[in-house]
């Protein structure tokens, strides 16, 4: 049982490996193999969660040197429940990816898969690690497989993934000089031993330049305003089947991962009373709610325009749990769980446009008429959930969110909140309007429905909506239960 | 003031490193050059990390023979083996950072940022 966390990483890598012999054979199989690799890490996912919810946290020992002074990887309450978050995003995204593929890239499938697995494994030892330098390390293959990802289409995806690949390194190394100083400052790099040994020596100059450098890399890895620059490029150009990939888990797991340094090895006493940093990462995350709001109203390419919601997304989820309260937290960890459902569906609705229409500008819009049921439903339900708007899981989100600002008495960050979905509202009836209300025009392009995985993938983003909107209190339960830091 | 900069030339070299790294990749238009200057800036912290672990009069962290062990006389080698580890991820990643610019110049004929803009077509 405590090698559970090396298998729920084994299966995507030792796939990912072996992929090249398997397209070498036949090329058309990557597609399955990747889908049954995924579904098994699922499998194995919901039974670590399981097994972590009743026994509590499964430590792996790499090579089984104990702790402070080995590696190792953590699976407890909030990193089990990000994991399930990944392996079933990474099933959906990649289930959606197969017709795309297939389509437009065909001659690259067996690279484009081998990297997707390459992706996933590298998220599922970020979202384990226990290690800061592990969460480095495996922060840095994880990107560097989203940078090929993203240049995969070929055309101005290059110059996107080259910016992606500069404003990343620099993330990257920022994170490792945080790192360092911390390091030079206690000697260790274990994330429980750090949290003992920081707490003593909190008024040292390094611990505090580490953090801010931590803080910093973390900070472009996870596109908050104003260190957004790569990610409305990177996604707009990067090619349709692959987006959702990319965008429903990069930025949420370098979100976790944050969460998992303030409130973990930071510990709570210290952001909101030592180091107020918190306070100033509230702030940060009120602008980008309105920031990427805003910016998104100014888009005609519809790509962009989602990519800008997402940012406004990760500046709630910060804006959540700088709140300091258990509400504020719970509210933020249940948004990113919506976050990631919400971005794969509204890239999965883009790249349905795409694939049968061609469309990629809003006026294109009213071409679609009432030829693409699913993709229409698909987009109203989400477009709920972005906005806020029961039963879908968006507005059970920002409801705790708004009730944990409302307990502190931070009426500025409910205005916030307010604001924000006035925006987000604003630029979906945008898009809406254009594609209901407007008249029709002809059809460039000849086209039906969506092939059967986007629409089933779209349907299942449908449906975890609403799963994750009508189960809300069970899931803020859970999360409660199992997903808090000490101290609350 | 300034007996700091002169009693650790170790660090005033990582921040002269890096600083300098951010910078050329800042303001140079090639690709090729700022990529050099990414490479400078991990080097940089290369750098930073390995002088952590230097004690005066220590050597080289390799056990010479069982009677050397004590461990004071050796350099600190967690953070030396560490930094092996960032070294093969800044290759890697300017492996893929390579390979990039060659299909941005297969494409675009050019590596300049600026005749980069010029030559996208519209729409792009």
């Amino acid at each position: 049982m405590t090698n559970l966390p090396a298998f729920l990483f084994l299966i995507p890598f030792v796939v990912a490996i072996s992929m090249p012999m398997v397209g070498l054979i036949r090329k058309n199989v990557c597609w399955p193999v990747a889908l049954v690799a995924l579904s098994s890490m699922s499998v194995v996912s919901f039974f670590a969660f399981h097994h972590v919810y009743l026994n509590g946290p499964i430590s792996y020992r790499f090579g089984g040197w104990a702790p402070p002074l080995g590696i190792e990887w953590v699976l407890d309450g909030l990193s089990a429940l990000v994991m399930i978050l990944v392996s079933l995003m990474g099933l959906l995204t990649v289930f959606y990816a197969g017709p795309g593929v297939q389509k437009t890239m065909s001659q690259k499938i067996v690279p484009i898969y081998t990297l997707v697995l390459l992706l996933i494994s590298a998220l599922t030892g970020m979202v384990m690690a226990g290690d800061l330098f592990n969460l480095f390390v495996f922060l840095e293959v994880a990107s560097l497989s989203a940078y090929a990802l993203v240049a995969v289409g070929g055309g101005r995806a290059l110059i996107s993934s080259f910016r992606y690949l500069m404003l990343g390194t620099i993330g990257a190394s920022f994170y490792l000089l945080g790192v360092g100083y911390l390091y030079a400052a206690t000697g260790t790099l274990n994330m429980g031993d750090l949290s003992l040994r920081l707490s003593e020596i909190l008024e040292s100059r390094t611990v505090l330049s580490g953090v801010v450098f931590l803080l910093m890399g973390l900070a472009i890895k996870m596109a908050l305003v104003p260190l957004h620059g790569w990610l409305p490029d990177a996604y707009a150009h990067a090619p349709e089947p692959i987006c959702p990939i990319v965008a429903a888990l990069m930025t949420k797991v370098a979100l976790y991962a944050l969460v998992r340094i303030t409130f973990w090895v930071l510990g709570i006493e210290t952001i909101f009373g030592n180091i107020p940093f918190m306070v100033y990462l509230g702030w940060i995350g009120a602008i980008a709610t309105l920031a990427g709001a805003l910016l998104a109203l100014s888009e005609k390419n519809i790509k962009r325009m989602f990519a800008y919601g997402g940012l406004s997304h990760v500046g709630l989820v910060v804006l959540g749990i700088s709140l300091g309260n258990k509400t504020g937290y719970t509210g933020g960890i249940f948004y990113l769980l919506n976050d990631a459902v919400m971005q794969a569906g509204l890239f999965f609705i883009a790249g349905t446009l795409i694939y049968r229409y061609g469309v990629k500008n809003v006026s294109d819009l009213t071409q679609i008429g009432g030829k693409m049921p699913w993709t229409v439903t698909a987009l109203i339900v989400t477009a709920l959930s972005m906005v806020g708007i029961p039963p879908t899981g968006g507005f059970f989100g920002k409801w705790y969110l708004v009730l944990g600002a409302l307990e502190i008495g931070n009426y500025l960050a409910v205005a916030v909140i307010i604001v924000g979905t006035l925006l987000t509202l604003a630029f979906f009836i945008k898009i809406l309007e254009k594609m209901l209300f407007e008249e029709r025009q002809a059809p460039k392009l000849p086209g039906l429905e969506a092939p059967f995985p986007m629409r089933l993938g779209m349907g299942m983003v449908v449906v975890s909506i609403l799963v994750l909107g009508i189960f809300s209190d069970p899931t803020i339960q859970l999360i409660q239960n199992v997903a808090l830091p000490s101290g609350f | 003031m300034f007996e700091i900069f002169f009693s650790r030339p170790n660090f005033m070299a990582f921040i002269l490193l890096f600083l300098f790294g951010l910078f050329i990749m800042v303001t140079h238009k090639n690709l090729i050059k700022k990529l050099i200057g990414m490479y400078l800036l991990q080097t940089s912290v290369i750098l930073f990390f390995v002088a952590l672990g230097v004690k005066e009069g220590s050597t080289v962290p390799i056990l010479l023979s069982p009677e050397y062990s004590q461990g004071a006389s050796y350099a600190n080698p967690l953070p030396q083996v560490l930094m092996l580890t960032a070294i093969v991820v800044g290759v890697a990643t300017l492996g893929v950072s390579l390979a990039l610019v060659i299909a941005i110049y297969h494409r675009y004929k050019t590596l300049e940022e600026d005749e980069l803009v010029k030559r996208l077509e519209p729409g792009e």
